[in-house]
């Protein structure tokens, strides 16, 4: 490599929101970190919904904020629509799902990168890895710029071959609309590593100014302050509200009528789409009989009319997405300013990557986001932030970071990708994790923080937020548990929630036992020396501890024996071909993916439990058979079922 | 998510049930000694491989069980290489269940087809032809018996099974579709269809668990005792209906002393036969042992076969044990050859007074019926053979052949529990819990069903919510 290299320890590629989490997280651990994009003003640029968040999404952007992240006060600082998804719902599968400025957020992220001293961000194209001694000890550029790396994250979204479609054309080659592909990259990474394709799509935008609202629903946001981020207090900004339509028969006349002009159904796309995330001819066609569907209007910033017309997504040419938005109430006429799209592209199947992110196969690479197959900024942004975390560790010699699965949902995504793999573009969902009741909103502070201050993520003002954060936790849940609350007192909640008056004083935790009953308000009525408002938080943790003890319990027991069995681990290079006890299934399978823990090779598909026995006494014996004369084994503590 | 992979401590039993006059059970894995302190808690220490008598008890009900003979074989020089308990007791059919029984309420696992042999080869001790060899004797053997008996009562099974796991993916898709998509075309579904759905779904697994009881019986086969008092032709009986000489018949009274047990099929159905020692009150020590014996069948037995000389009157005693017992009890009038006046030979009463007597409903199961038999010429033994599986297998035989019947005490058990769950969850959702926290109860209801219907993936509820409503934007 020539001396005019420039120098490094981690090497991003890609400024999207995996890439600005690596780097991010990679500066704060200490490591001289250079990110590359070929365009620095579209750092952290949202490439479809501006929205972050919503079920299991949203509990990944406080996951990502509880380690440090950017991604959270980012949202904070641009969000202009906010709303609490499932409220309704227990506070365990609470949903915060915020719309933010389009223009705003790459701005806000900018800003928080350039709080980082040791982040250098360099508007540059990668086009090759440097490899050397069977790893990668660098990465080149368009310009003929070299930067020389001891370990390298590629976070290059859709960008890798993608190509972009619009009606049953051949597609053109881009990254997104409007911005290169990255081929030459594409094709590097190729020759040490298993690709696929994959394709998602995009809505049209509208320009707001010929919308018709008055036939349209209006859905505001929640009103007040509710923040993604922990640490730091960002400014919110003023906000907009949200419209309601459904496009009905008309438009589903006009799509089916033009059926065979679609990329989708003319047979020009290969790759596998989302099924959550259906274009507007995937609804017709699967769910001919549905009489319509539901279209959210959403504001694309404060700066721009132009509306984001959530649930149109389409690779009709321009002509008939033009006649197709007619078609809906509200929207007769309605101009359109951007045209939908979908767009295929390359991503690398994750069962090639470690737990660290850390491709198998090549030493010092790491990969993060949309190309290990996933889908969403809070899923790419999660990724990015676990690998940008490990590169550094690994740099400094230090010991991974690998988040179990009743940890975080961050845990529960990269473990199904690496042990599971992927079939379509993965997204999280709360019926993913089998830790629901554990895993939530409002704790992933308590559940992370911890682990960021270990790590030296935070700055020290942070870390002493965080300390005084779970403090008052502490003492909220102490007030309920040593507080007792006078009949007289508890009386108006408990009539509020139907209860007939208590005939003498209780303890506070046991009448918040009772379903119904607002601890907000017991708090206030029973002389709480805390502030209600702003410990909305540790009072939602406190009610689920509290009313859903048992589940909650039974939940940890069940993490806790997954822990015995993450316990126990799987050698590297253990011969299970010749593991004559286990299925032929099984075998084929834990030959391919390795496994290095007994409960990864139990959430692995195809094994059976007789399997995974056969397995624990399969280890034991080949151990024996290696070392000397009848060495046991250490065993995971046999834990009762 | 698997639950419970470590190496568990299992039990089964190691000698051929109810053929040899000893029986042993064998407890293998590393709470072998536990288990047995539990069901063996006089025990004292003894040395390995040193055998000793100790008093196994129930450790549920304290109650002992059998005066057995147990010797420990610490790992890894024992049969399977792992720590090792044998509990030899005496043989026959309850007494080896009892000890058995009280070792998995002990703490061990029921061991399944093979799993000894497995063990032993996985841990050095045996070579894979050995292991093999053993393997298949055991299945061979236990295919055989289900060729034998549950040719016909075991299908359907699989289609009843398929059904249960389409209704719980079903269920888990709505819950899913309730919890991960609140924003969709399909407008929120009310959680009072969710609980109905699984209303739906515990009636099939209550349907489902009525069948255990019989299912069982299938299995081990239906205990059928023979009482009486001495000399009332018990023993003639016993070796009439088994087509052999088994047990010693001569005409002092007194002259079966211990219970002997024997397989038996009657009209395809599997059923275990116990002659015992008459019913008297004796000064002889081994004869008022066997009685106590005879006893403890009876309070196991699903038919009691009460043996009465021709026309003689039942006794107050006898009256009071055909009222009292609270299985089907056929009054058999023996050697009815010898009664010139014994016109009804073979002739069938249902008496009612029985039924009245305990307030039942009258029907055939609170009934106890007469017949009159000679073993001798065999008179009546029809009629007794066609009796039989129609007071135990009453429901089996009214279904047909197809419907399902749960076989395993194992299966019983989890069915049990799922049905307690989906009850649960029922009644969560109604009480307004939140369906994350309904959620929990389907979890536990997935994973005791897991044996039955096999694991439910994520994935594969993801697929059903898909496919099931238009979900994304
Ligand atoms: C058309 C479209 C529709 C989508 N629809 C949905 C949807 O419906 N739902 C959903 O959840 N998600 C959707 N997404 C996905 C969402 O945008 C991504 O999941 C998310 O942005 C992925 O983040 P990332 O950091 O992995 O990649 P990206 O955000 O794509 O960022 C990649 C970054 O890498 C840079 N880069 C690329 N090549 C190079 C190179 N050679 N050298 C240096 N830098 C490079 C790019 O400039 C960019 O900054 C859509 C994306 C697109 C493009
Ligand atoms: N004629 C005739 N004699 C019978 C019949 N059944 C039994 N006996 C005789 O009755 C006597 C007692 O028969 P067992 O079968 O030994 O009677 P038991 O009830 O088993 O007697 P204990 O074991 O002593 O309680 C023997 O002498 C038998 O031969 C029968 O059907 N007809
Ligand atoms: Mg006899």
């Amino acid at each position: 490599m020539s001396d005019r290299a420039l120098r490094c320890d981690v090497a991003v590629i890609g400024g999207g929101h995996a890439g600005v989490e690596a780097a991010a997280a990679s500066a704060r651990l200490g490591c001289d970190t250079i990110l590359l994009t070929p365009d620095l003003s579209r750092v952290g640029q949202m490439s479809c919904n501006p929205a972050i968040g919503g079920v299991a999404k949203g509990i990944v952007a406080r996951e990502i904020d509880a380690l440090g992240g950017v991604m959270g006060r980012a949202t904070d600082a641009t969000r202009i629509h906010f709303r609490m998804l499932n409220r309704s719902k227990g506070p365990a599968v609470w949903g915060p799902r915020a719309q933010c400025d389009r223009a705003l957020y790459p701005i806000a992220v900018r800003r928080i990168l350039d709080e980082l001293s040791d982040l250098h961000l360099v508007q540059e194209t990668a086009t090759a890895l440097v490899m050397g001694d069977g790893r990668v000890v660098g990465v080149r550029g368009r310009s003929g710029l070299t930067v020389q790396a001891a370990a390298v994250v590629v976070t290059a979204g859709t960008f890798l071959r993608g190509r972009i479609h619009m009606g049953g054309e051949a597609g053109v080659e881009a990254g997104r609309a409007g911005e290169a592909a990255s081929v030459e990259l594409a094709h590097t990474l190729a020759e040490c590593l298993e690709v696929s394709r994959f394709k998602t799509g995009t809505p049209p935008r509208v320009d707001g100014r010929t919308v018709d609202f008055t036939r349209l629903e209006r859905q505001d946001g929640e009103p007040g302050d509710y923040r993604f981020s922990t640490y730091v207090c960002e400014s919110i900004p003023e906000q907009r509200p949200c419209w309601i339509t459904w496009a009905g028969a008309e438009l589903k006349k006009v799509v089916r009528r033009n059926l065979e002009r679609s990329a989708l159904y003319g047979g020009e796309i290969s790759g596998r789409g989302p099924r959550y995330c259906p274009s507007i001819e995937d609804k017709v066609v699967r769910f001919p009989n549905a009489p319509r569907h539901q279209v959210f209007l959403e504001p694309e910033g404060l700066g721009t009319s132009e509306l984001y017309v959530n649930g149109l997504s389409t690779s009709l040419p321009g002509d008939v997405q033009v006649e197709f938005i007619r078609a809906v109430p509200g929207l007769e006429d309605a101009r359109i300013t951007r045209m939908g799209y979908a767009i295929e592209y390359d991503y690398f199947p994750p069962h090639q990557l470690r737990h660290t992110l850390e491709a198998r196969r090549v030493a010092g690479l790491f990969l993060a986001g949309q190309v290990n197959g996933t889908t969403g900024y809070e899923e790419a942004a999660g990724q990015g932030i676990v690998a940008g975390i490990n590169a550094a560790l690994t740099v400094q010699g230090r010991e991974a970071l690998v988040i179990r699965r009743d940890q975080a949902y961050l845990g529960v995504l990269i473990d199904d990708l690496v042990t599971r793999g992927v079939d379509e573009p993965y997204r999280l969902f709360t019926s993913r994790a089998e830790f629901r009741l554990l895993l939530r909103q409002d704790n992933a502070v308590r559940r992370l923080g911890p682990v960021a201050r270990s790590l030296n993520l935070l700055t020290s003002s942070q870390n002493r937020i965080l300390a005084a954060r779970l403090q008052r936790e502490d003492d909220v849940i102490e007030w309920f548990h040593n507080t007792t609350v006078s009949a007289q007192r508890a009386g108006p909640v408990l009539e509020s929630a139907g209860y007939t008056l208590p005939s003498n004083s209780m303890r506070a935790v046991d009448l918040a036992r009772r379903p119904g009953v607002d601890l907000a308000e017991l708090a206030r009525v029973g002389g709480a020396p805390f502030d209600v408002e702003t410990n909305a938080e540790a009072l939602a943790a406190v009610e689920i501890e509290i009313r859903y003890q048992g589940y909650v319990r039974r939940e940890r027991e069940r993490a806790e024996r997954l822990q015995a069995q993450e316990g126990f681990e799987l050698p590297s290079g253990l011969p299970y071909e010749s593991f004559k006890s286990l299925s032929t299934e099984a075998r084929q399978k834990l030959a391919r993916i390795r496994p290095s823990t007994l409960g990864q090779a139990g959430r692995i598909p195809g094994i059976s439990p007789s399997d995974l026995q056969n397995l624990v006494l399969e280890v034991r014996r080949h151990a024996r058979g290696r070392s000397e004369p009848r060495a046991e084994v250490a065993m995971p503590p046999a834990v009762q079922a | 998510m698997v639950s419970g992979v470590e190496v568990d401590t299992i039990a089964a039993l190691s000698t051929a049930p109810g053929v040899s006059a000893i029986a042993v059970v064998r407890i293998s894995g590393p709470r072998a000694a536990a288990v047995l302190a539990r069901v063996a808690p006089g025990l004292e220490p003894v040395p390995p491989r040193e055998a000793c008598v100790a008093a196994i008890i129930d450790p549920v009900t304290n109650e002992t069980i059998e005066q057995a003979v147990v010797t420990q074989y610490p790992a890894p020089a024992s049969y399977t290489g792992e720590d090792v308990v044998e509990i030899s007791g005496h043989g026959g059919w309850l007494g080896p269940a009892l000890v058995l029984d009280a070792c998995l309420a002990g703490g061990a696992r029921l061991a399944e087809a093979g799993e000894f042999t497995r063990r032993a080869y996985l841990n050095g001790r045996m070579d894979l032809l050995q292991a093999e060899a053993v393997v298949d004797l055991i299945e061979g053997r236990s295919q055989a018996l289900r060729r034998m008996a549950l040719r016909q009562l075991d299908r359907g099974l699989s289609e009843r099974v398929a059904a249960l796991r389409a209704s719980l993916l079903g269920l888990e898709a709505l819950l899913v579709h309730h919890i991960d998509f609140p924003e969709e075309d399909d407008a929120p579904i009310p959680v009072t269809h969710i609980a109905e759905r699984a209303d739906e779904l515990s009636n099939s697994l209550a349907a489902l668990l009525e069948t255990a009881a019989e299912g069982e019986l299938l299995r081990e086969g239906a205990l059928v005792v023979l009482a009486g008092r001495p000399n009332s032709g018990k023993s003639s009986l016993y070796n009439a209906l088994l087509g052999q000489e088994r047990a010693i018949v001569t005409e002092v009274p007194g002259t079966t002393r211990d219970a002997l047990e024997a397989a038996v099929s009657l009209g395809g159905f599997p059923f275990r036969l116990v002659d015992t020692a008459g019913l008297r009150e004796t000064d002889d020590r081994v004869e008022r042992m066997g009685v106590n014996v005879a006893r403890r069948y009876l309070a196991a037995a699903d038919v009691v076969l009460l043996c009465v000389e021709g026309t003689r009157t039942l006794g107050t005693d006898e009256r009071d044990f055909v009222r009292d017992t609270g299985v089907p009890v056929v009054v058999v009038r023996t050697k009815a050859d010898l009664d010139v006046t014994a016109v009804h030979s073979g002739r069938l009463e249902i008496a009612r007074d029985r039924a009245l007597a305990t307030g039942g409903t009258g029907g055939p199961e609170d009934a106890c019926a007469t017949l009159s038999v000679s073993a001798l010429a065999g008179d009546g033994l029809g009629e007794l053979r066609a009796l039989l599986p129609r007071l135990v297998y009453r429901g089996l035989l009214g279904t047909g052949a197809d419907s399902p019947v749960l076989t395993r005490a194992r299966q019983a058990r989890a069915v049990g529990r799922a049905l307690s769950e989906v009850r649960s969850f029922a009644a969560a959702l109604r009480k307004g819990a939140g369906p994350e926290i309904a959620a929990a109860h389907l979890r536990v209801t997935e994973s005791a069903l897991e044996e039955l219907v096999g694991v439910i993936t994520g994935e594969e509820v993801l697929d059903r919510v898909f496919a099931e409503f238009c979900i994304g934007k």
